[in-house]
């Protein structure tokens, strides 16, 4: 018996040593097949392995006194502190330290597991196919012809310098090939100096945080195939200047203040601001403009809020010898409300101009198709996710979506109002998700404008996030 | 031996990535147990239970060893707590999550973040947890609202908490069957 049991010991002790060894190169060396989960799962593992080991070691072969055993003894112990040792892995960082409390507790001592790097990769995509109607709403061909078009392919990049200074970027690929039409942009590229949760500073291409759909674009957030006209052009997503401001938290309301570069007035027109942004590329900044954006978050579920932009666009245009400013003031609403499988969205927006008669005279419009004094929107829309009642990820969600637009809604006297920028469409469509991560949207949109020209079309959509 | 613990201890120092802590364990369990004597325990799961953890979870539950944190408060039951890492969407996030003896969530808290933090919900938001019990509601869209922009990590969460209520309630199970072998210390 007891040269069994030291044969157990011995064995016992070989294997604490190759856990130990593995410990150490399984955390430290890089991953190559399995993932550090993994290799942690199959630490523990062979934790318990072992100490059934030992525990069936100190059991008599047959019958019989149980074995005491003090190095088996001292050998359980060790096994146990490997175990202790696992748990720290797993957990990590917050094993021992805290670099920000939040309820004002001070740091543990200890921060031996402390690394202050890290990079983050995400990205996300989205394909669209849509199929316009052959004729207008009055009868005419539209000539419009069907289109696939990989929108866009991104990819996020954040890196931690350390605990308070922070990257975060988003770099785009529009139309899948710069030969072909589509281009490779930087959507977003800012530092942020993390002080605390209510006040943080944040500098670099910036996304300016208006409405629901500009910072969270991803396709897995908003309904339909398309993104809302709304907030494609009164607020014109995705719309990023350079600039700088400070963001944070006081209880359940989050705020954003910041300061960008304007809007370049010379690129506005009938349709609305979208040609306005000047996406951070040898922005002229002649004129800035202030943005600031309030959310409450007290209920879970419930995102209520409201943003506004106040700045001139002039960007040092003249018309006549006279620099126009052209003050530009945009305000929106919006709530996102989730409760069990329904989901709804809404959103107002509203932009006004100023030294519309001077600039519609830069863009050599005088009395007809003119940029409009006032241009505004809103939406709503709704889904119900007919699968929430059932466990697992599979969504499938039938969503529908009212919206009004009219970039003419009022303009200088002596224009007339380009009816067809009038509109109000109808979205009906299905969104299925198989994941979280994946989408297949389909829906028709009906469209009607002021002018009787609106062109229908059905609409399929893949997007993906990770 | 002692060499090689120290190797496995030094190696450590360098493995995980760089996290936003929010709050050490130390300091999650002082808030959630003040002025209580809390035990560490390590159990170390049987294939049953494990199974059974699974089942009861309706999520993946990797690991066989588990550690309750088990409180006591004025010589009776006050809770236990449990640390969950699970992936929010490529990097991972830390919750500690309070049982209450009678298997009700009485406190989740995140102590660290390694996404950005724009996917980190409000504290408002981990509170609709609290109260909760391990059954067909306790799932996003049920009991569970979603929260723009943050979905992923709102799925995470919810499983994790789906996790460690089944481990809870396996663990909380009368000997017999295949009861795990149980070892506590003074923390």
């Amino acid at each position: 018996m007891i040269v069994f049991e030291e044969k157990i010991a011995r064995t016992a002790r070989v294997a604490v040593v190759v856990l130990a060894v593995l410990l150490a190169a399984g955390v430290a060396l890089p991953a190559a097949a399995q993932t550090q989960e993994e290799r942690i799962e199959e630490l523990e593992r062979q934790v318990e392995e072992l100490r059934s080991a030992l525990e069936a070691a100190r059991q008599p072969a047959a019958a019989g006194e149980p074995v005491g055993d003090d190095e088996a003894e001292e050998l359980a112990r060790r096994i146990d502190l490997l175990a202790a040792e696992i748990e720290r892995l797993k957990i990590g960082e917050a094993a021992v330290t805290a670099d920000r409390s939040q309820y004002g507790l001070g740091p543990a001592a200890t921060k031996v597991y402390r690394v202050d790097q890290g990079l983050s990769i995400g990205g996300y995509g989205e394909m669209l196919y849509q199929n316009r109607s052959s004729t207008r709403d009055d009868g005419a061909v539209s000539g419009s012809k069907d289109q696939i078009d990989f929108l866009r392919a991104i990819v996020y990049f954040g890196y931690k310098f350390n605990d308070r200074w922070v990257f975060n970027s988003e770099l785009e690929f529009e139309h899948a090939s710069t030969g072909s039409g589509g281009e490779a942009s930087v959507e977003f590229a800012y530092l942020d100096y993390l002080w605390r949760p209510e006040l943080n500073a944040r500098a670099g291409l910036l996304l300016v945080p208006m409405g629901l759909t500009n910072e969270l674009h991803e396709p897995t957030v908003f309904l339909g195939a398309r993104r809302p006209d709304v907030e494609q052009r009164i607020i014109p997503t995705t719309w990023r200047e350079n600039g700088f401001g400070v963001f944070g938290d006081v209880g359940p309301v989050s705020y954003r203040s910041y300061i960008v570069n304007g809007l370049e007035a010379a690129g506005f027109s009938a349709a609305g601001l979208r040609g306005g942004r000047q996406k951070g590329a040898q922005a002229l900044a002649e004129d800035f403009a202030w943005v600031g954006r309030v959310d409450y978050n007290g209920f879970p579920g419930l995102l209520v809020g409201g943003s506004v932009y106040l700045g001139d666009s002039g960007q040092g245009v003249t018309v006549d010898g006279e620099e126009l400013a052209v003050g530009t003031t945009i305000y929106e609403g919006h709530v996102d409300w989730r409760w069990r499988g329904l989901q709804v969205r809404a959103l107002a927006a509203q932009a006004e101009l100023d030294d519309v008669v001077e600039l519609n005279r830069l863009h050599g419009d005088t009395n007809t198709l003119g940029i409009a004094e006032e241009m505004g929107g809103w939406y709503v829309s709704a889904a119900y996710d007919v699968l929430a009642g059932r466990a697992g990820e599979m969504a499938l969600s039938p969503y529908v979506r009212w919206e009004e637009v009219d970039t003419q809604k009022e303009l200088p006297p002596g224009f007339t109002p380009l009816r067809s920028q009038d509109t109000e469409s109808l979205t009906l469509g299905l969104a299925f998700q198989p994941i979280d991560n994946v989408v297949i949207k389909a829906d028709w949109q009906d469209y009607d404008n002021a002018a009787g020209t609106g062109l229908d079309q059905w609409n399929v959509a893949l997007g993906y996030i990770f | 031996m002692p060499v090689l613990l120290a190797v496995a201890l030094g190696a450590s120092a360098v493995a995980p990535a760089g996290a936003r802590v929010l709050l050490s364990t130390e300091e999650a369990l002082n808030l959630a147990f003040p002025g209580c004597k809390v035990e560490r325990g390590t159990v170390y799961l049987t294939e049953a239970q494990l199974a059974a953890a699974r089942r009861l979870a309706g999520v993946e539950v990797r690991g066989a060893v588990v550690h309750p944190y088990a409180a006591r408060c004025d010589g009776r039951p006050g809770g236990t707590a449990y640390f969950d890492v699970h992936r929010v969407r490529t990097l991972p996030e830390t919750v500690m999550v309070v049982v209450a003896p009678d298997g009700e969530v009485t406190r989740i808290e995140v102590l660290s973040f390694q996404e950005p933090e724009d996917y980190l919900p409000r504290r408002g938001w981990y509170q609709q947890f609290e109260g909760e019990r391990l059954d067909g509601d306790l799932r996003l869209k049920g009991d569970i609202r979603g929260i723009a922009g943050a979905t992923l990590t709102a799925r995470a969460t919810t499983e994790a908490v789906r996790r460690v209520l089944a481990l809870h309630r396996v663990l909380s199970a009368p000997p017999g069957g295949g009861e795990a072998r149980r070892e506590k210390r003074e923390r």
